[in-house]
């Protein structure tokens, strides 16, 4: 009996156990994916960047000149002083790495497939473009041990100067991927859904890599050793703008964001208000520096007579933003949406690369002997693809009625033709041709992609601005700064408070936004 | 065969009588000492098993002897034997309430049932009186300061309070640290206790410690609050009826300054070096306060202008209203023999501080009980509740819009928005804020829940020896949410004056519908058997759980017409999201216990549990406890014959608990389920025109996760004195919870930014202590004093090497609530200024602070010692009820505290009257590792605008600037009643009494001088997080105070 009993207790214990099993087996998600192909990942991480270079253009223009503080606002704090603490826009760090996942995650999944050669060729081009944003904001950065999610839970950092040649290595090997992607009968293509970029074309992911390239070779100038740094000449440079538009509408989430963020929300709610023009930008237009009266137009709210500001200037003299719309936004304030210039509507796309920065790289890398090209000419085409790209409408595609890119850079030269800035045969020294070109490429990168024009002064000191002034044109540096560089300008942001947090052994410590220089700088 | 055991058995029969009397039938009443029958009390006679139970009238009939002694006992009585003698054959007795509540039955785990002398663990049980004599809305509120090792924090004020239910300080790093709540033996969710009906409550009793809990199974760790409904009583029905009215008003505030008003030197500085007035500004870095009359805002489009006095006002507190709360409650309670029945229903409509917040409460309550037959009982329990707020969503901005505001900025004349000129959007003085009136009209929403929570029971007893028990309990909560902001267009004029800082408000909508049930299965099966001196008790059982939950929410933005608040009534298309979640448990447990000679009792426990939010073979654990309770004035004859020694017990317990600490909020939806796995979701406004873009999900998970587990002893003495005038007890208990379950924030850099892993060790160890006194007591006067005291230690003993601290709750700016090993837990951490030797390293030429960016321990965040102090005085029918509390031993970070400096409203920023100053206590680097003290160098702008106190760097941005003590004092309750018997009431026989009392809670708050901010108690990161210790802009704390008349029928 007591045999049986016990038995039977067994018996029901494991029953029991056993139909446990079954009834908690129930941990299945019911609302989330939980595996992903590279097709719906990629075209996601390249629209993830596009949103994150507004943040870039932004960091950019209120450190770089363009931008400077709009009236009836305050707080405006570290963006006055430079002395900036680690929260000061700690968003780009961790978005980028966010997007950096993303395309990580395309490369891991298309490993081996040769028939995904092209989605790991993007995703390839695109890590490299969102490191160098990492490195040209950070330096030392995170790079063989990031994005290794639980093997590298606390990633080293590596020295810049490795990074560099580094990603040129990577660029090259996505150009060999695209070849075999070529030679693959099977391969997967892509289109405007898969690739908001390029839409497929992979010869322009081809000039996409080569362009992104050259910037690198030509921005460590010597001060880090690239094991290759010839160029496919079949390929060639990026020729059109490089614009992500996965179909931005005027609808909940899906706006343009430098759109979102600075004219209107979706629902019309005001942008950013708290920014206008900085006078030393604007004086590139206006006439004070140089006249530019077909860009100024094209850019500007209610151009020549648009509201400006130099940095730390916070009286209440200083004018507010235009009380509808934006500085930044050309075109009717009545119905917005459809204007030329950086803000031309909801829809446009997202510049990662313009069409004249590719111009410029090469114009400068002429100069130095990097390419055989013309100087000169490649400087036009940048002056002329500037003038194109603002003269679009939100399309992206068509040149605004009444509005010739051609004839108006023609004018430009014209109106300036005293200045070797803009008439290149002036600049008869290499450091004026190098002003020249890097000056255009400053306006050119006007509120597009002011973290590039940013970086370019910090490495080489144009446009002009090496001793602070009180005269708003000739210095773009806040007349607050705390620096102590003749320059009066910050040298670089801090590493994020994350990182001291949860990083700490290996962040670099002591870092100092007046005195730590990004290896490239000066 | 059967012949001759009728034989014997007459034989045996014979021979009994012939030695005894003849047995005689006794009759009698059992009464209590003021008269009162007692029903079921036991009379039996002494040596034999004969006896018999009373009725409700309290009358008894028993066949016995002359020469026999009947016991007789009741529970909460103290026994009485009576020698019957010849002749006499009516004996009434009148028993006197028993001081030996260690002979009461309570409610134990798994809603067995234990003495109290067989508790080897700390209990506290509170009545319906403790809980209700201050008549809250919210029973948890009546519990602060009332028990050693409970802390109830209420997080943020306001029209509905939340409360965070922490016994013996918080375990576990990012898990739930919150008391379990069972409501009549099930096992329900946290938010089901704030809300009942207070006084449906019948006992609620406190489990300290896991030990006392571990058969309800994984989520015991945290000790219990085990809350007992009232059953219909047999006898006379009894009918209540009450009323409560309560008022409420802000009892605290932060401390504003009234020297000076809007302006700044950003509009210019005036010929006496003064900034200039800004009819405009809302940062008061004005000139000071001068009385004369200057305008505010801009002129209208009428050409009107508002003008006021320069000088401060108390509008800034006086907006916040005093608020008004009705209470109405009824029940019946009745029962015979069969069953029972206790209805009861209550009403409480509670109006807010915040102008126009309204909150409204209906609960029903059907409790009763059934004899099926001599073994079949059934129990069943029902309560309804719903729920209903109508309430700003914009709260925090309406305090933080006041706290910006000048002080000579007349708000109170602010309030009719629709038809003063002054206080519409239009042409408010405030181009930057909105009129706070206008925005808590404008931004609102209204919230919907309704509460089934009910459970049936059965009990079966085939035989005497053993009872089988079944129930079920389910829990279901159904709510909604519709939140709106309404559209509202400004005339061009008010646009174009205020440079377009007035901008449109498109309106927005939102709308939430959600449910949860939560469903419990239990059975189990008791076996008593009584060996010699030894008595056992063997329970086995399983228990089934499942939660369901599901949500939808949309929302739109861009309303088209103004008032209407539908999804439909918009410019664009809703977002919506939804989610379904479901997890389930099973466990089975067993319980054995074993008596000896009724002073030393052990009992020991086991479950294992099967979850299904974990994998296998991870899933399934199992966990043991055993505890020793020995009644040592019991067991030795010393003690029993000591005069003034009423009981001595001393107690000991260990367990280990298994917790599957998914997620921190015991209220959470999503129970924790599917955590395990990576997930993708559609990002940066994907899906576009037809295609799908996903994102990798952000969350890394270690693989073979498991659940956490609390291991821990606990030992105590209780001992009463004095014929109970003296009670004391006393507890130390000392845990360790390792394993945890910590999604850490990691490095971006690794590509996410959490990782879910177990990791780390927590250690609580602590005493609790309660004494109790009676220092007078004659028939009409009783005076009893307590305090209870509790000391908690926790400490974060590691967490991971490649985690050196972890955020509990932090802000952006990286300080916030912290664990990290080596310190209490959580800890406050964030950053200061260099120092040396404690004093602030400041710039040798521009006199600033300089700050180190590297984060600092800057507190425990963790109350250390809690205090409880309470006195009541009772003569005749009347009582006085009076309760303090104190808290210490930690810091706060007051988030809110850089928006005061900001807007130039706070008490610190003219601690040096806006003057350049000598930043205190500073220190100057000599060079060569010397610092000399600065008496000399001033800090150049003692103003704001570009001056120190709006410094993001040098001022706002230093965490330790805004560190306090976390103490306080509390007057927590008062409360004077006085109760009218029927006899008083002219016997009329239909009131039976008439209770009618005054009753204050929160009355008074009394913070160091430091803390210039607000409430201690109050948590930024919410009910459900552990990062406490932060605060920010909640509302403003309240005092309540009110009276209660209520009738017995």
């Amino acid at each position: 009996m007591k045999k049986i009993s016990s038995l039977s207790i067994a018996t029901v214990v494991l029953l029991f156990a056993s139909s446990c099993k079954k009834f908690t087996n129930i941990n299945n998600n019911p609302n989330a994916a939980t595996t992903s192909t590279a097709e719906a990942i990629l075209p996601q991480a390249i629209v993830y960047t596009a949103a994150n270079s507004n943040g870039y253009n932004t960091y950019g223009a209120e450190l770089g000149g363009y931008a400077a503080n709009a009236g009836g606002y305050g707080g405006f704090g570290s963006s006055w002083t430079y002395d900036f603490g680690p929260n000061d826009y700690s968003g780009l760090w961790s978005s980028t790495y966010d997007a950096l996942e993303d395309f990580q995650t395309v490369i891991n999944i298309t490993a081996g497939d040769k028939d995904h050669s092209y989605y790991n060729a993007i995703a390839r081009i695109m890590e490299a473009y969102n490191f160098e944003l990492l490195v040209d904001t950070y330096n030392n950065v995170p790079y063989t041990d990031a994005l290794k999610g639980t093997k590298g839970l606390t990633p080293k950092y590596d020295d810049a100067k490795t990074i560099y040649p580094a990603l040129a290595v990577q660029l090259d090997s996505a150009i060999t991927v695209i070849h075999a992607g070529d030679a693959d009968q099977n391969v997967i293509t892509l289109n405007t859904g898969t690739d908001p970029m390029f839409g497929g074309d992979m010869t322009k992911w081809a000039q996409f890599a080569q362009t992104i390239k050259l910037r690198l070779i030509i921005r460590a100038s010597g001060a880090a050793t690239f094991s290759n740094t010839s160029f496919d000449s079949n390929i060639g440079f990026l020729t059109t703008d490089a614009i992500v538009n996965p179909g931005y509408a005027k609808v909940n989430g899906q706006q343009n964001p430098a759109w979102n963020t600075w004219v209107q929300s979706y629902a019309g709610a005001n942008g950013n208000r708290a920014w206008m023009p900085n006078t030393y930008a604007f004086s590139f237009y206006n006439g004070d520096n140089l006249l530019d009266n077909g860009r100024g137009y094209a850019i500007y709210f209610n151009f020549p007579n648009t509201p400006n500001n130099q940095l730390g200037v916070g009286t209440t003299a200083v004018p507010s933003a235009p009380a509808t719309a934006n500085a930044w936004y050309s075109g009717s304030t009545s119905s917005l949406g459809n204007a030329v210039g950086v803000m031309k509507g909801p829809n446009m796309g997202q510049p990662l690369m313009l069409a004249a920065e590719s111009y410029f790289l090469q114009a400068e890398a002429d100069v130095r002997g990097i390419l055989g090209g013309t100087a000169k000419t490649d400087f036009l085409n940048g002056i002329e693809a500037s003038f194109h790209y603002l003269y679009l409408l939100p399309d992206d595609a068509t040149v605004a009625s009444g509005w010739d890119p051609v004839a108006d850079a023609a004018q430009y030269q014209l109106d300036n033709a005293t200045s070797y800035l803009v008439n290149f045969d002036l600049a008869t020294t290499q450091a004026q041709q190098l002003e020249a070109i890097i000056t255009q490429k400053y306006i050119a990168l006007n509120f597009i992609n002011s973290q590039e024009g940013w970086n370019e002064y910090r490495r080489t000191g144009y446009p002009k601005c090496s001793q602070f002034t009180v005269d708003p044109t000739k210095s773009f540096a806040s007349t607050l700064s705390q620096s102590s560089r003749t320059d009066r300008l910050p040298t670089r942001i801090l590493y994020p408070a994350s990182e001291y947090s949860y990083n700490a052994a290996n962040v670099p410590s002591g870092i100092s936004p007046y005195t730590s220089l990004i290896f490239w700088a000066h | 065969m059967r012949k001759s055991l009728t034989l014997l058995a007459l034989l045996l029969f014979y021979s009994l009588a012939a030695i005894s009397q003849t047995p005689t039938t006794i009759t009698g009443r059992v009464l209590s000492k003021d008269g009162t029958p007692i029903p079921d009390a036991s009379v039996r006679i002494e040596g034999s098993k004969t006896g018999t139970t009373t009725n409700v009238k309290g009358e008894y009939t028993i066949k016995a002897r002359p020469g026999a002694t009947l016991i007789i006992s009741a529970i909460s009585f103290t026994s009485e034997k009576i020698k019957l003698v010849e002749g006499r054959d009516s004996y009434n007795i009148s028993l006197s309430a028993s001081t030996k509540f260690l002979d009461e039955v309570v409610v134990s785990a798994g809603g067995l049932k234990a003495r109290k002398k067989e508790q080897g663990y700390n209990a506290t049980e509170l009545k319906t009186e403790q809980l209700t004599n201050t008549a809250p809305v919210d029973v948890t509120s009546a519990l602060s300061g009332k028990v050693a090792g409970l802390q109830i924090s209420d997080v943020g004020g306001g029209i509905n309070q939340s409360y965070r239910v922490v016994l013996r300080g918080q375990r576990s790093l990012l898990g739930n640290n919150q008391a379990l709540i069972v409501l009549d033996n099930v096992v329900v969710p946290n938010s089901v206790l704030g809300n009942l009906n207070p006084d449906d409550i019948q006992t609620l009793e406190v489990l300290n410690g896991a030990s006392a809990v571990a058969l309800y199974g994984s989520e015991a760790s945290n000790g219990a609050l085990i809350v007992t409904t009232k059953k219909g009583k047999k006898g006379i029905p009894e009918v209540k009826l009450g009323n409560t009215s309560t008022w409420q008003q802000i009892n605290s505030y932060p401390k504003l300054q009234k020297e000076f008003g809007g302006g700044g030197n950003g509009y210019g500085v005036n010929p006496d070096g003064s900034p200039t007035f800004s009819p405009i500004e809302n940062q008061s870095y004005g000139p000071a306060f001068d009385g004369k009359m200057v305008n505010l805002g801009y002129p209208l489009e009428n050409g009107d202008q508002l003008k006021v006095p320069y000088k401060a006002n108390n509008d800034r507190s006086d907006f916040w209203q005093k608020s008004y709360t009705n209470q109405s409650d009824f029940s019946v309670s009745s029962g015979n023999d069969n069953s029972t029945l206790y209805l009861s229903g209550q009403y409480a409509s509670v109006s807010g501080v915040m102008p126009g917040d309204r909150y409204n409460r209906a609960t029903l309550r059907l409790n009763g009980t059934r004899r099926v037959s001599d073994k079949i009982n059934g129990t069943y329990s029902i309560g309804w509740t719903q729920n209903r707020y109508n309430i700003t969503t914009a709260g925090g901005d309406i305090y933080n819009n006041l706290l910006n505001i000048p002080a000579n900025v007349p708000i109170l004349m602010f309030k009719d928005w629709r038809t003063n000129e002054y206080s519409n959007p239009n042409g408010f003085e405030n181009p930057w804020y909105q009129n706070p009136y206008f925005e808590a009209d404008n931004n609102r929403q209204k919230v919907r829940n309704d509460y089934l929570v009910g459970n049936v029971q059965l009990d079966y007893a085939p035989i005497p020896s053993l009872d089988i028990t079944a129930r079920v309990g389910m829990t279901t909560n159904n709510g909604s949410t519709l939140a709106w902001t309404d559209k509202f267009t400004y005339t061009p004029y008010a646009i174009s004056e205020s440079g377009g800082s007035k901008s449109n408000i498109p309106g927005s909508v939102s709308s939430n519908n959600n449910y949860y049930t939560r469903l419990e299965g239990n059975v189990y099966a008791t076996y008593k058997k009584t060996v010699s001196k030894f008595d056992f008790n063997l329970t086995g059982g399983w228990s089934i759980r499942q939660n369901n939950s599901q949500f939808t929410y949309a929302s739109v933005t861009g309303l088209v017409v103004p008032g209407l608040f539908n999804l439909s009534n918009s410019t664009s298309l809703p977002t919506a999201s939804d989610g379904t979640f479901e997890s389930r448990l099973a466990g089975l447990y067993g319980d054995f216990k074993v008596g000896f000679d009724n002073y030393l009792f052990l009992e020991a426990t086991g479950r294992n549990d099967w979850v299904s939010i974990l994998n296998p073979p991870n899933n399934h654990f199992f966990y043991p406890s055993v505890s020793l309770s020995f009644v040592a004035s019991d067991a030795f004859q010393a003690l029993k014959d000591m005069r003034n020694l009423d009981y001595l017990k001393l107690r000991g317990s260990w367990s280990k608990v298994g917790q599957v600490n998914l997620t921190a909020d015991p209220n959470s939806p999503t129970f924790g389920a599917y955590s395990l796995q990576p997930t993708y979701y559609q990002n940066n406004g994907y899906p576009f025109q037809g295609v799908a873009g996903y994102s990798v999900g952000n969350q890394l998970v270690q693989p073979g996760l498991k659940p956490e587990f609390t291991k821990g002893y606990e030992g105590g003495i209780d001992l009463a004195m004095f014929k109970n005038r003296l009670q004391a007890t006393v507890t130390y208990y000392s845990t360790h919870t390792t394993n945890q379950t910590v999604p850490a924030n990691i490095s971006s850099a690794s590509g996410y930014t959490s990782f879910l892993l177990n990791s780390g060790e927590v250690s609580n160890k602590g005493i609790e202590s309660k004494l109790t006194v009676t220092p007078y007591q004659t028939k009409l006067w009783t005076v009893t004093v307590s305090a209870n005291y509790s000391y908690t230690d926790n400490k974060v003993i590691s967490i991971n090497p490649a985690l050196p601290t972890l955020p509990v709750a932090s802000y952006s700016s990286g300080a916030g609530s912290y664990a990290i090993p080596g310190y209490q837990f959580p800890v406050i951490y964030g950053t200061d200024y260099k120092r040396y030797q404690g004093h602030v390293i400041v710039d040798a030429v521009t006199g600033l602070p300089e700050v180190n960016q590297t984060l600092q321990v800057l507190g425990s965040a963790a109350v250390k010692n809690q205090l409880g102090l309470d006195a009541n005085v009772r003569y005749g029918s009347l009582s006085l009820y009076v309760l303090f509390e104190y808290r210490g031993g930690n810091k706060i970070y007051n988030a809110g505290g850089p928006t005061y400096d900001w807007s130039g409203t706070s008490i610190r920023t003219v601690a040096f009257h806006r003057q350049r100053f000598i930043f205190p206590n500073s220190v100057i680097d000599a060079g060569g590792g010397k610092y000399v003290t600065n008496t000399n160098v001033l800090i150049q702008n003692g103003n704001g605008n570009d001056g120190f106190w709006t410094d993001q760097t040098e001022n706002m941005g230093v965490t330790s600037n805004y560190v306090t003590s976390g103490a306080f004092w509390k007057l927590r309750q008062l409360s004077l009643s006085y109760t009218f018997p029927g006899k008083m009431l002219g016997n009329n026989k239909v009131i039976k009494n008439l209770t009618v009392s005054a009753q204050g809670r929160n009355l008074f708050l009394w913070l160091p001088k430091t803390n210039i901010y607000t409430d201690p108690e109050y948590s930024d990161a919410g009910q459900a997080s552990n990062g406490i210790g932060l605060t920010n802009l909640q509302a403003p704390p309240s005092r309540y105070f009110g009276g209660t008349i209520s009738f017995t029928f």
